[in-house]
């Protein structure tokens, strides 16, 4: 996945330091208003996200692209689903 | 070609195993039939499995040793949490996530802004009130209720539900009107590179904490407390399965309403047909009592109880049990969540006991009393079966999905 790093994002959603379920609702409430094919980046610090991005975005319908840990965080990517 | 010994053979293989049980994501379903299983031999030992009392037990000697045992109704110091069985269950599930987090690298404390810790004591304390009324958290009060057939469980899900819903709906309120800013951080550049990459310690750490626990009947037996050595075993074993498949009973509840996610829901249906199955032959073959575990006050109890802690669980962001395993692989808000609960659990479950708050509420009833052994089975399989269909079709439809 590194390519992954630079991949440039559209949005960055900052969700550090809130735990499940907020990031998901965060990015749920995001990616209502945001235009099929742009990125939306989430930083996160809840271990539980990496299996939570992944499953949300694909009920969705939204292009999960993979994810880069930071030092204590992780960055989420996100592609809108037409 | 190259001849590799059969030694580093082995070893690759040990490490494989190693990996597979440690390292790899669990999926929730192979959790779910762990617990199930862990849950039948818990009961077997000796007590239906639940959380709160343990959490009462702390709650206990803070009451007593900071002068308030009236409050609570002590008359005498409250066991030591080390002797208590269920306290010594909670403390293995704890340990039992610390060290599953650590081998596999997910362990990391990390700060949340204030308000996240304030939402985690009142949740924690609103979960502490609703165990008091249900007589059982979401584990005892639910999970357990249900496995041993006690009547209250299904009220409490009818409460955890609504709880849930309210819950949900605040989060949303929240988070549209009034919500958490996220403090600004530092980049990590300037922080000192530590002496030690705690990251490549962690995972012995890790391994140790199970090969101790394990050793826990030794230890405990030596003290002639075998059963609370085995409550130590089991609590690890049970705290292993959860944080390594993330099980978490809160969103069992919350997600249908959030998401329409209902990965939880099948999860959590598997486990307790396995759980039921095994304690219908644990009762009709009289290796327990009948009524062992019937102390669920229903079904105002389980039902009002079940609200409030619905409420509390998503405010928190953990259950009674997931808050243990988050709380061992370092999340910190939910320490919080903890400490309210216990702070608040004492005092109520003594107006419940010895008020008439307690008779109101209700008394267990025992589902196999009402339906006898002919009917209970058919009841049984029926309630899976709505609840699987009723979860599937609302992550079709989204039809109980809150939207906004």
């Amino acid at each position: 996945m590194d390519n992954l790093e630079n991949v440039k994002a559209d949005i960055v959603l900052d969700t550090r330091g809130l735990s499940c379920p907020m990031p998901i609702l965060r990015l749920k409430k995001e990616l209502k208003t945001t235009e099929a094919g742009k990125i939306v980046e989430v930083w996160s610090t809840d271990p539980g996200s990496k299996k939570d991005m992944p499953d949300f975005a694909k009920k969705q319908g939204d292009d999960f692209l993979g994810y880069v840990d930071e030092a204590g965080y992780t960055r989420y990517l996100i592609k809108k689903g037409g | 070609m190259e001849q590799t010994s059969l030694s580093s053979q082995i070893w690759k293989e040990i490490k494989r195993g190693y990996n597979f049980i440690f390292i790899k994501d669990m999926p929730l379903w192979v959790a779910g039939i762990g617990l199930g299983i862990l849950a039948i031999l818990i009961f077997l030992w000796r007590y239906p499995w639940g959380i709160s009392s343990g959490y009462g037990n702390w709650g206990n000697q803070l009451y007593y040793y900071l002068g308030f045992g009236k409050l609570a109704g002590l008359k005498e110091a409250p066991l030591t949490p080390w002797i208590h069985p269920v306290s010594v269950m909670n403390i293995g599930m704890i340990l039992g996530a610390t060290g599953a987090s650590m081998m596999k690298g997910q362990f990391s404390t990390y700060l949340a802004p204030t308000r996240e810790y304030f939402k985690g004591f009142l949740g924690g304390a609103l979960m502490g009130i609703g165990s008091t009324f249900a007589n059982g958290c979401i584990e005892g009060g639910f999970y357990t209720a249900v496995g041993v057939f006690s009547m209250g469980g299904f009220m409490m899900m009818i409460g955890l539900a609504l709880g849930s819903i309210v819950g949900v709906k605040y989060l949303i309120w929240e988070m549209l009107n009034w919500p958490v800013k996220i403090p600004t951080q530092k980049p990590m550049e300037d922080k000192k590179t530590p002496r030690i990459d705690w990251s490549k310690v962690y995972p012995y750490i890790g391994g140790g904490i199970y090969i101790l626990i394990c050793l826990s009947f030794y230890v405990y037996s030596a003290f002639d407390k075998t059963v609370v050595g085995g409550m130590a075993f089991f609590g690890l074993w049970v705290g292993f399965f959860m944080q390594r498949s993330r099980f978490c009973l809160q969103r069992t509840f919350r997600n249908p309403f959030m998401t329409g996610d209902y990965e939880m829901v099948k999860a959590v249906i598997l486990s307790l047909i396995i759980y039921s199955a095994g304690s219908a032959v644990i009762k009709y073959g009289f290796f327990q009592p009948e009524t062992h575990g019937i102390d669920h006050r229903f079904w105002l109890g389980s039902l009002i109880g079940g609200g409030i802690f619905g409420l509390g669980m998503v405010i928190a962001g953990a259950c009674a049990s997931s808050g243990l395993w988050r709380a061992g692989e370092g999340n910190t808000k939910v320490w919080l969540a903890i400490v309210g609960f216990c702070t608040v659990y004492p005092f109520f479950k003594n107006a419940v006991k010895t008020t008439a708050l307690g008779p109101f509420l209700g008394k267990g009833v025992y589902v196999v009393d009402v339906l006898t052994w002919t009917w209970t089975p058919v009841f049984y399989v029926a309630f899976f079966l709505a609840w699987y269909l009723l979860a599937v079709y609302n992550e079709k439809t989204e039809k109980f999905v809150i939207t906004f």
